[in-house]
């Protein structure tokens, strides 16, 4: 008798608390880059009461220049990320794109566009081999694009022979769609804050709202179920090594035009600078869990520090302890939440 | 007379120098559900992982319905109507139960968008409870939820269903009752005997004979790659089948020790 009435109610296989744990499930409140956004506010203010200058025209145009080189890189961290692979060479492919591109140009005589062309391509090409061997030859990202960061950034110093190039500094149409700038009332931005802003929208598409951010999250999380599905993960980790690199390239030519100078060695230590504004926005390193809203909170959250540390008068030896202490505060935190949401 | 579905023939499957798979043959009937026995290490997930184009066979033919078919990948084993519930991987945690559900057959507006297509949420999100509720597993549970936060018999219903919502000719279950509980494992097996009765076919693999007992029609018995035996439930008994697993003659010692 109590057998048959256990066996009809197993027949639900599913638990009471079913609907309970439904409701407690991670709202916008306890999302990661929600209690990043907070934290950022809460920044931004402690440094504007801390130094009148943080809010100035002049401040935030400086912060906006800076901005979207590293966000750029940073948006294709993180769909790289929520696949589960990382990627540590951006920093040197942001160094050699651009100093190839004016090799090209005032060595060889090619056209400026034609050699744009030439320095994505071989964006591309650094993020395919980054790519297959990961995933075709199974070695961890980690190894892989680690040799890659030394190799690209010694091709970088060899075919410059250490030394910085004048970039392209004559005006144009690549000049302009890259490093142009214009002025809000006092605030003065570049070009570059039209491709963050447009990129990002597109990547909070492609994560949240289409069919490739459902494979991306999957392959993450547990890449051999979305295999199982039919996902070829295989091919969207090789895609998303080649966009990331191919943002790494575009950023590396946004701020070599900006500052006119193409140098060996630009970009150097920007791999963990952006992989810390990727996790500091919320996205797991362990893959599975990526948020475009989170890594742009960081990415401003990383200007802010940096910017704001320098204005309140921590001294310049002193400012890498500040960011790592918030960068590690911000994990503690998302740790913490995590924990909270989800039962094991 | 029943309609055979699904048919194998004499598979090969090497790794290095393992070969794991030797001229394995069976076939199965519409509507049967078969129990695939054997120690670890028989070659049994290797013989499903065939079967739903996890990796290719070395040799060897595959009927479906019939007709000849070659399966390379996961995507053509499930187009073929073979769905599979592996053992050790099913669900994606950070996944919602609604996007697990249809993870690699996600409805979609603007279709030629391929890869970009936007998902059309709502139906992503109507269907996935629609099928929460035809199976039976609760009213309770939110589509979207995150499965991290699903227990292991809550996770293997949703893995479960997912399977059947593709209306699969065949379904392959790789030791479903594994970490289980008491009663998630009886939900299992009701959802295999329900199966059954909508007119799946179902390839069971288990190590509680028990349950064989009580849900199979129809045992197979792997021995280190080999398929060595195949008897219908209602001519064999528990000792048998034990013993057929292990290689021993349980039923003889049995008897020599009365
Ligand atoms: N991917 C693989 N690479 C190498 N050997 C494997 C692989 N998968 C299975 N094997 C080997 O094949 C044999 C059969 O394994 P498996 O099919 O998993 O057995 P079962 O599921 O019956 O326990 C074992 O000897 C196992 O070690
Ligand atoms: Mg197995």
């Amino acid at each position: 008798m109590v057998q048959q009435v256990m066996v009809q109610q197993v027949g639900a296989v599913t638990s009471e608390d079913g609907a309970g744990r439904a409701k407690g499930r991670s709202s916008l409140m306890r999302s990661p880059q929600f209690s990043s956004f907070v934290i950022l506010i809460v920044l931004l203010v402690v440094f504007a009461l801390a130094d009148g200058n943080f809010l100035s025209p002049l401040n935030i145009s400086n912060m906006m220049a800076f901005l979207p080189e590293l966000g750029i890189i940073a948006l294709g961290m993180t769909l790289l990320l929520t696949a589960g692979e990382f990627d540590l060479s951006v920093g040197a492919v942001f160094a050699l794109a651009p100093v190839v591109v004016m090799l090209l140009v005032q060595n060889a005589g090619v056209d400026i566009g034609v050699a744009l062309l030439a320095g994505l391509l071989l964006c591309i090409a650094i993020g395919a081999i980054n790519g297959v061997i990961v995933t075709k030859i199974g070695i961890s990202s980690f190894l892989v694009t680690l040799s890659m960061l030394l190799i690209v950034r010694g091709a970088a110093l060899y075919i410059t022979q250490g030394f910085p190039l004048k970039s392209w500094d004559q005006p144009g149409f690549f000049v302009t769609l890259l490093a142009g700038s214009f002025n809000i009332g006092a605030f003065r931005f570049y070009t570059s804050l039209w491709w963050f802003i447009g990129l990002s929208l597109l990547a909070v598409y492609v994560l949240r709202y289409a069919k490739l951010g459902n494979w991306i999250s999957a392959i993450g999380s547990n890449r051999n179920a979305a295999v199982a599905r039919g996902v070829p993960a295989d091919a969207v980790k090789i895609w998303l090594f080649i966009l990331t690199s191919l943002l790494a390239g575009l950023a590396g030519m946004i701020s070599a035009f900006r500052i006119s100078a193409a140098s060996p060695v630009a970009g150097t230590g920007y791999e963990l600078e952006v992989i810390a504004m990727v996790v500091v926005g919320g996205t797991a390193l362990t893959g599975g869990r990526g948020t475009i809203l989170g890594t742009i909170v960081g990415a401003l959250m990383l200007r802010a520090i940096r910017n704001g540390i320098v204005l309140v008068g921590v001294p310049g030896l002193a400012y890498n302890i500040f960011v790592g202490v918030i960068i590690l505060a911000m994990l503690i935190l998302h740790a913490l939440l995590q924990k909270n949401a989800t039962r094991s | 007379m029943m309609q055979e579905v699904l048919r194998l023939q004499n598979l090969q499957k090497s790794f290095g120098s393992v070969r794991a798979l030797k001229n394995a043959s069976l076939t199965l009937k519409e509507g049967e559900v078969v129990a695939l026995l054997g120690d670890n290490g028989a070659g049994k997930s290797t013989l499903i992982k065939a079967i739903s184009g996890v990796f290719p066979i070395d040799r060897g033919d595959i009927y479906v319905r019939g007709e000849k078919v070659s399966i390379r990948s996961t995507r053509e084993a499930m187009d073929l109507g073979i769905e599979t519930i592996h053992q050790d991987t099913s669900l994606a945690p950070d996944l919602s139960i609604a996007r697990n559900l249809f993870l690699g057959r996600e409805p979609v507006n603007l279709k030629w968008l391929g890869v970009f297509a936007p998902l059309d949420l709502a139906k992503l999100r109507d269907a996935a409870s629609a099928l929460l509720k035809r199976v039976g597993i609760s009213k309770k549970l939110d589509a979207d939820a995150l499965v991290s936060t699903l227990s292991g018999g809550e996770r293997q219903s949703i893995a479960i269903s997912r399977a059947m919502q593709f209306a699969a000719k065949v379904i392959i279950l790789d030791e479903p009752t594994n970490n289980l509980g008491v009663e998630e494992t009886h939900g299992v097996l009701r959802f295999v005997k329900e199966m059954r009765a909508a007119g799946h076919s179902v390839l069971l693999i288990t190590h509680n004979i028990h349950h064989v007992f009580e849900v199979a029609d129809r045992i197979i018995v792997m021995r280190r790659g080999e398929i060595v035996a195949e008897q219908t439930v209602a001519d064999t008994d528990l000792l048998t089948v034990e013993s057929l697993i292990t290689g021993a003659d349980l039923s003889a010692l049995m008897k020599r020790a009365q």
